[in-house]
């Protein structure tokens, strides 16, 4: 039932018509003007550094909390662009928080079309192939190379890589529907928790991808994923808590005031 | 036969996930060179009716709609907004919400830009409607340098840089004093009478609609009530007052003249027209002016407020307080008047140490606001801001209500008592699970004193708070300050809307240019007209007009100037 429909009204005399946006004010469904405003904030959160990035002597930003949350308001394709418009514009104006320019702008673009592909149902399922495609070839390079390549241990790769592999599992498993349904929830409570599982997920395979890129150059020894093993999670538990305040309080208003939804937003 | 530049044929809106129509059945012609004012109260469909001009409703909105609009020949449902927007100029009633760019130049060359017009005719209308507009000379200035009313004139301008055939504003001076609305006013009609440009503006500016527009259309709950021109319209008062519209004093004064003496004489609407009727009519009934007293506010004891010598400085040197001297006892309400950019809002943000003076102090119970927390001071004294959007940011009223009560480490216990008496008070405990952003504007500034009444303060400062109210919630708003002043908290309020206070305030204070230039009992300081002037304030036509009868009797409201008109026996 289309909204609205099912409302007694008093009968307008006049000829109902059908309500459509002419020209090309929309990509993927999503306005324009939404996925300019978001890329905007994430290009403001790219300048609030979150944490440290070892061996680089940068930070992460803090608009990795958000990554998830555009795709979810813009759908995939919508979401991807604002969060690799936003991210390329923050790694010109803010230079500190990226520690390479490339994996930053692909890490984000590919976490807007993950957690977009979140949004469509039995449509464009090839979206999420592509994804896992992309997210298992990431971790078996990040991984395999650590291993094979660099002679760290397995167990500290996996301890060290543990967002990762998590999230990965979770985006395989049923969970990634759970939490696109706790999301689209009513109450507020459910979307919190869907949001704070769901940018784990999403936000842990950002990580990987620009993890996969920069550790290309890093290469870090075993010892540096044993010292990782511990802070890494708790890192990206903030950056979870990052997602759901700001998540939250964005799709509350957003259903509040009732401006127009994109065609696959989740909320 | 004039050209039609806007039709409606029985149109109809419905927002998305709303039950109640926006629009209903809504036919209109709007012609070419017309003037014409939308009026009603918040929520009549003024706002939605604008945004159908370009589309905006339905297309970008979405919702159901019924029946058909032809723009410039144009039906908007098969053209594009885009396409529309060539057509249609469109101002806002904030135009901070549409000034993107960097520099007033900027600015204005956006939308051509966009819409891919040739450098050089981008070059040569920026120069012409930067010179209609007065903007001239102010093109490399960032926009937030200027003031209200030249930022509207740049939201004006870059409509106008289209050059549409049709200009439609929203409200477009709710935010100014009455100097800046008598200029975009001004402004308007020039480029109506001068360039044959159409204009549609919703406004409750009803004194300055009388003065410049053609024709107006009435609205009420979505549905067109009347159309006429001004002086047929604002003459039905008892018809705008069901429909919660203000009309201008002038027409309250006559129509309740007529009341009084059994004749129903000719309404003129304007402040000119009704001053030469008055001098014709005067001689035809017996007058009898009351005689109202000057008042002596003078109280002892510490005050609540005490200001001394206070200047404030910007960081970028601008001077918004110089050597501002006041003191505000407990229980007084107090009004603060002057123009946009006098330092009224610097002024009261330093009793709540939200502001630090560059030199001077502010005493609160005779302690310095440097030795007093923001927080001690958040206890004592509620602060209503301008834009009450800019205070909410939780999820529900209730919580909105709460937050501050938690924050300051009171019980679960005392938080829901007093959130649930503060929401009653305020008439919202039906909003209470609603998100406050949901609701409208009146409703909004509710929620934000419902929060500071939980406080249980001894003082509430309101800043504008009856700005882009339609009468009836600026009556509201206002009815509970009375009832606050009552309850025997201090009310200070801000506002330019002058005729709106005379039944509230007892005391008003005028800044103009950071100084104190008036500081007088209501009544005494409403006839201070040539001090009033200086500060860029217009009184109520009311006193105006009573100066033709008695200028000592200090009048100042339509009913007291009315109140001396009697039948010859």
């Amino acid at each position: 039932m289309a909204i609205g429909e099912g409302v007694r009204l008093d009968t307008p005399s006049g000829e109902e018509r059908e309500v459509k946006a002419v020209g090309g004010t929309t990509i993927d469904g999503a306005p324009i003007a939404y996925v300019v405003a978001l890329a905007a904030v994430v290009t403001v959160l790219a300048f609030i550094p979150l944490s440290v990035v070892i061996g680089s002597g940068k930070s992460f930003p803090m608009s990795q909390g958000i990554y998830p949350l555009v795709g979810w308001l813009l759908g995939p394709v919508a979401g991807a662009l604002a969060n690799g418009i936003g991210s390329l514009a923050g790694v010109f104006l803010a230079p500190h928080t990226s520690t390479m320019p490339i994996a930053t702008v692909f890490g984000a673009a590919a976490g807007g079309l993950a957690s977009g592909s979140m949004c469509v149902r039995d449509t464009r399922r090839s979206l999420r192939v592509v994804s896992v495609v992309v997210f298992v070839l990431a971790y078996s390079l990040y991984a395999g190379r650590a291993v094979l390549q660099n002679g760290a241990s397995l167990w500290a790769v996996l301890l060290g890589s543990l967002i990762n592999w998590s999230a990965l599992l979770l985006f395989l498993l049923p969970t990634r529907t759970y939490f696109a349904r706790w999301i689209g929830d009513q109450d507020l409570r459910k979307v919190a928790m869907g949001l704070f599982g769901g940018t784990w997920m999403i936000a842990g395979l950002v990580h990987l991808c620009t993890s996969a890129i920069i550790y290309f150059v890093l290469n870090w020894p075993n010892a540096v994923w044993v010292s990782i093993a511990p802070f890494a999670p708790f890192e990206h538990a903030v950056r979870c808590l990052v997602g759901t305040v700001i998540g939250t309080g964005v799709i509350a208003g957003l259903r509040a005031i009732g401006l127009v939804k994109p065609t696959y937003a989740l909320y | 036969m004039t050209e039609i530049v806007a039709k409606f044929d029985s149109v109809s809106y419905l927002y998305p996930r709303s039950s109640k129509l926006a629009l209903r059945d809504v036919s209109l012609e709007i012609k070419k060179g017309e003037f014409v004012g939308l009026i009603g109260p918040s929520g009549a469909g003024k706002t939605t009716l604008c945004l159908t001009f370009n589309g905006i409703v339905p297309q970008f909105y979405g919702g159901r709609f019924w029946g058909k609009i032809v723009i410039a020949g144009m039906d908007s449902l098969e053209v594009s907004i885009h396409d529309l927007a060539r057509r249609v100029g469109m101002v806002f009633e904030d135009p901070e919400t549409q000034i993107t760019a960097t520099s007033v130049e900027a600015e204005v060359a956006f939308a051509l830009e966009n819409l891919g017009v040739p450098r050089e005719e981008i070059e040569v209308r920026i120069v012409e409607v930067l010179k209609i507009l007065r903007l001239e000379g102010m093109e490399d200035k960032h926009p937030h340098e200027l003031s209200g009313g030249q930022k509207q004139r740049l939201a004006i301008a870059s409509a106008l840089a289209l050059q549409p055939e049709l200009l439609v504003l929203d409200e477009p001076t709710s935010q100014l004093d009455t100097l800046g609305q008598q200029e975009i006013f001004a402004a308007l009609h020039a480029l109506n009478q001068k360039l044959g440009i159409t204009v549609v503006i919703a406004s409750h500016a009803s004194e300055a609609l009388a003065d410049y527009a053609d024709r107006l259309i009435l609205l009420a709950d979505g549905e067109v009530i009347a159309s006429g021109r001004p002086n047929e319209l604002y003459s039905q008062v008892p018809l705008l007052e069901t429909c919660g519209v203000r009309p201008p004093q002038v027409s309250q004064i006559f129509h309740l003249i007529a009341s009084r003496v059994g004749q129903p004489a000719a309404f003129p609407v304007t402040l000119n027209a009704g001053i030469a009727h008055f001098r014709d009519i005067c001689e035809h009934y017996r007058l009898a002016c009351p005689k109202f007293a000057a008042l002596d506010l003078k109280k002892t004891g510490t005050p609540l407020f005490s200001v001394q010598e206070l200047c404030y400085r910007y960081p970028d040197g601008t001077e918004a307080l110089r050597g501002v001297s006041l003191d505000i006892h407990r229980g007084e309400y107090v009004l603060v008047a002057g123009h946009n950019g006098a330092g009224k809002s610097t002024l009261v943000k330093h009793f709540l140490s939200l502001s630090h003076p560059t030199s001077g102090k502010v005493l609160v119970d005779g302690v310095s606001t440097d030795r007093l927390s923001v927080s001690a001071l958040a206890r004592r004294i509620g602060y209503v801001a301008q834009n009450p959007d800019n205070q909410i940011f939780n999820a529900t009223v209730w919580e909105e209500v709460a937050f501050s009560l938690r924050v300051l480490g009171y019980s679960d216990a005392d938080v829901q008592c007093r959130v649930k008496d503060s929401l009653a008070t305020l008439d919202l405990l039906e909003q209470r699970d609603l998100h406050p952003l949901s609701l409208p504007r009146s409703d909004r500034v509710r929620v934000v004193v419902a929060a500071a009444l939980a406080l249980q303060p001894e003082a509430i400062v309101f800043d504008e708070p009856t700005t882009a109210q339609d009468y009836r919630g600026a009556k509201v708003i206002l009815e509970l300050s009375r009832t606050l002043h009552a309850l025997g908290k201090t009310v200070v309020v801000i506002t330019h809307q002058l005729y709106l206070m005379p039944s509230y305030a007892e005391r008003m204070i005028v800044l103009g240019g950071g100084k104190i230039v008036l500081d007088a009992p209501l009544r005494q300081a409403f006839h201070a007209l040539e001090t009033l002037r200086t500060a860029s304030l217009v009184p109520p036509q009311a006193v105006l007009l009573s100066r033709v009868l008695d200028p000592e009797a200090l009048l100042v409201t339509p009913d007291e100037v009315a109140a001396c008109f009697f039948p010859n026996d």
